[in-house]
C-alpha cells in the first residue's frame, strides 16, 4: 500500500519528463494494454485473450507491458481502464467508458475522421466524433448478430479459422444471401447451404454481407457525412471491410492495429488527466491502486 | 374406408400421421436432419408400412412445417398455424388459445370452436424465443433434451439470464458453471427466460381460456411449470409434437370431402 504523505507519487513537478501513462481495454474477448510517455509516444503494447480470469489477466498483461517498456509500476503516473470488464481492473486509477476512449483513440489515429465503427467480440458501436469528443453514438449489444461473435460461430461451423474468413470471402463470385438475423438460425442456414453444395467462399461472403448490412443501418441512423474509420477485432477481416465499403459507398479506413484504439484512447486520457492536474499544481487524482495478484476464484 | 396423411417437417423432428375414417391409425417420428426431401420420403414409407397400405390408398396428403415446401411427392401444403389450430381443436375442442413451441419458432394462436384461426403472433427471428434456446443451453451443460425439464424442476434458486440472445446466453451459462452454480439452477433460469418470451407473445394476443400447449415444447415439464407460474393454465396433449401433423391429416380429409 502506498502512503498518503505529500512525497508520494500524487505530487509531481510539472517539469518532470519521464512520466508514463497506461490504458487497459478489457474487452469481452481480447484485452489490450498500451503505455505511452509524456509526448504521446507508445512505449509498450500488449494483447491477449480475455478468458474467464479477468483480474488475473489484467495484472499479468500489465506486468508484461511494463517489462516491455522497461518500467516499474510506480513510474506509471496514471492508469485508465476501459472496456466491458473495466471494473475488474484492480490497479486502475479511473474507469472510463469505451465509447469515450475509442473516440479519443480514433482521433489520435485519424484526426480528420468524424465517424468510427467498432465491431468487437460482443458488441458493435458506431461513434460520431468531433475534435476527439464523442457527439453521438449507436450501439448494439443485445444480440450476437452484428458482432464478432457472429463470425466466430459461423467460422466454427465451417471449420475455418476466424482470421482466414476475410481472404476466403474475397474469392467469392456469387455470394449468397443469409435470410436469418439470429446467429443460431444463421448457423443452421449455413449448414443447409453447405449440404446443397454452395461453395464455401460464397457462404462466407454472404455472412460478411449480413454483418455489414446490420452495421450500415446503424451508420445511417447517425447521418454523418465524413470518412469512416473501422476498428475492433472484426476490422482485421478484409471481407467485412470490403462489404462495408460496398454498403456505405465510401472508403473505410482501418488502422494498422485496429484492436488498440480503445487502449490508446485510455492512455491518452490518462495523460490528459495527469497533465491537467500538474498544470494546476494539484495532486494527481489517483485511486487506491495496486498491482497484486487478484483472482476471481476465491 | 378413407385414409388421409399429414406430414409435418419440423426444424428438428419430422412427424407423420395416417388417419382412417377420421381417426388416428398410425404415426411416426423421425429426426429431420439436413435432407428434408429424403426425410419426408422415408417418413411416408414408414407410415405406409406401419399402416399396411400402399401410396395409392391415401386419398390426400397435406404437408406442413419448416421444410414442407420441398417435399417430393404429391401433396397440398398448408401452413403450420392452420394445422396447429385444427389439430388442437380435434384433441381439445374447448381450447381457444394454443401456444405452439417449436424448435425454431414459437407461436400463439387464437382459434374458434371449429378450429379456424382467428388471430396469431409469431416469434421466429430470434432463437431465444424458441425451443432452440433451451437446446443450446442443454448442450453446454451436456444434458440430454429429455432430461432438461425434470432436472430443472429440482432447482431451488434459478439464475436470471440478463441477455435476450441465445448466443450470449450460452456465454452466461458457461460463466455460471464456472462460478459453481448447479445445472438445475441454470436450466430453470433458461426455462424462465423462454417462458417470459412466450408470455410476451401471449400478452400481445390476449389469452382466452382454455389454453393448450403444442409442439416439442409441450414435452418439457420445466417449461410448462414456468408458464403456469406466469398464470397460464395449460392443457397438454398426450403427444404434443404430433398436433400439427394431426391437423394436416384433418385438413387433407376436409379438402377432399
Amino acid at each position: 500500500m502506498r502512503n498518503n504523505s505529500p512525497e508520494d507519487a500524487r505530487y509531481i513537478s510539472w517539469e518532470v519528463t519521464n512520466i508514463y501513462f497506461a490504458g487497459i481495454d478489457l474487452g469481452s474477448t481480447i484485452t489490450k494494454v498500451v503505455i505511452i510517455d509524456r509526448s504521446e509516444e507508445i512505449c509498450a503494447k500488449m494483447i491477449s485473450h480475455t478468458g474467464a480470469e479477468h483480474r488475473r489477466l489484467a495484472n499479468q498483461l500489465m506486468k508484461e507491458a511494463l517489462e516491455q517498456a522497461g518500467l516499474t509500476f510506480e513510474k506509471v503516473s496514471y492508469v485508465v481502464a476501459t472496456g466491458y470488464g473495466r471494473m475488474m481492473v484492480p490497479f486502475a486509477d479511473r474507469h472510463i467508458t469505451e465509447l469515450t476512449c475509442h473516440a479519443r483513440g480514433v482521433f489520435k489515429l485519424f484526426p480528420n475522421v468524424g465517424l468510427a465503427i467498432d465491431i468487437g467480440g460482443q458488441d458493435s458501436k458506431v461513434l460520431k466524433i468531433s475534435g476527439g469528443k464523442l457527439i453521438d453514438f449507436t450501439m448494439s449489444d443485445k444480440c450476437a448478430a452484428g458482432t464478432g461473435r457472429y463470425l466466430e460461430v459461423i467460422a466454427n461451423v465451417l471449420g475455418l479459422k476466424l482470421e482466414d474468413l476475410g481472404t476466403i470471402s474475397l474469392q467469392s463470385t456469387n455470394k449468397i444471401s443469409i435470410s436469418s438475423t439470429c446467429t443460431v438460425f444463421a448457423q443452421q442456414e449455413v449448414i443447409s447451404r453447405l449440404s446443397e453444395g454452395v461453395p464455401l467462399e460464397d457462404i462466407v461472403a454472404g455472412i460478411h454481407d449480413a454483418i455489414a448490412s446490420r452495421v450500415a443501418r446503424m451508420v445511417q441512423r447517425l447521418k454523418a457525412e465524413s470518412d469512416v474509420v473501422f476498428t475492433g477485432g472484426v476490422a482485421k477481416n478484409i471481407g467485412v471491410v470490403k462489404a462495408l465499403e460496398e454498403k456505405l459507398g465510401c472508403e473505410v479506413l482501418v488502422p494498422e492495429e485496429p484492436l488498440f484504439s480503445g487502449a490508446i484512447g485510455a492512455a491518452l486520457l490518462a495523460r490528459e488527466i495527469t497533465l491537467k492536474a500538474l498544470a494546476q499544481g494539484e495532486p494527481i487524482p489517483k485511486g487506491q491502486r495496486r498491482l497484486d495478484e487478484a483472482t476471481f476464484f476465491k | 374406408m378413407a385414409w388421409f396423411m399429414g406430414i409435418d417437417i419440423g426444424s428438428g423432428t419430422s412427424k407423420g400421421i395416417i388417419t382412417e375414417d377420421g381417426k388416428l391409425k398410425v404415426y411416426h417420428l423421425l429426426t429431420s436432419g439436413i435432407n428434408y426431401r429424403m426425410t419426408a420420403q422415408r417418413l411416408m414409407e414408414k407410415l405406409l408400412t406401419k399402416a399396411d397400405l400402399q401410396a395409392e390408398d391415401i386419398a390426400c396428403t397435406v404437408t406442413t412445417g419448416h421444410g414442407a415446401d420441398i417435399i417430393p411427392f404429391n401433396n397440398q401444403h398448408v401452413d403450420d398455424i392452420q394445422c396447429c389450430a385444427k389439430g388442437i381443436n380435434r384433441i381439445f375442442p374447448s381450447v381457444r388459445t394454443v401456444i405452439d413451441v417449436q424448435g425454431q419458432s414459437s407461436q400463439v394462436i387464437r382459434l374458434d370452436e371449429k378450429g379456424q384461426v382467428i388471430d396469431f403472433t409469431i416469434s421466429e427471428r430470434c432463437a431465444s424465443g424458441s425451443g432452440r434456446f433451451i437446446e443450446v443451453i442443454a448442450n453446454i451443460l451436456q444434458i440430454e433434451l429429455k432430461d432438461i425439464g425434470p432436472l430443472s424442476l429440482k432447482s431451488e434458486n434459478p439464475v436470471t439470464f440478463t441477455t435476450g440472445c441465445a448466443v450470449f446466453g450460452e456465454s452466461e451459462a458457461i460463466s455460471r458453471v464456472a462460478e459453481g452454480i448447479s445445472k438445475e439452477d441454470i436450466l430453470a433460469g433458461v426455462h424462465k427466460a423462454l417462458a417470459d418470451q412466450i408470455f410476451a407473445l401471449v400478452d400481445r394476443l390476449g389469452l382466452e381460456e382454455q389454453c393448450a400447449v403444442s409442439g416439442g415444447g409441450g414435452l418439457n415439464v420445466g417449461l410448462i411449470k414456468k408458464l403456469e407460474e406466469l398464470g397460464i393454465k395449460l392443457l397438454v396433449p398426450p403427444q404434443p409434437q404430433l398436433v400439427n401433423a394431426l391437423g394436416a391429416a384433418i385438413m387433407a380429409d376436409e379438402q377432399v370431402i
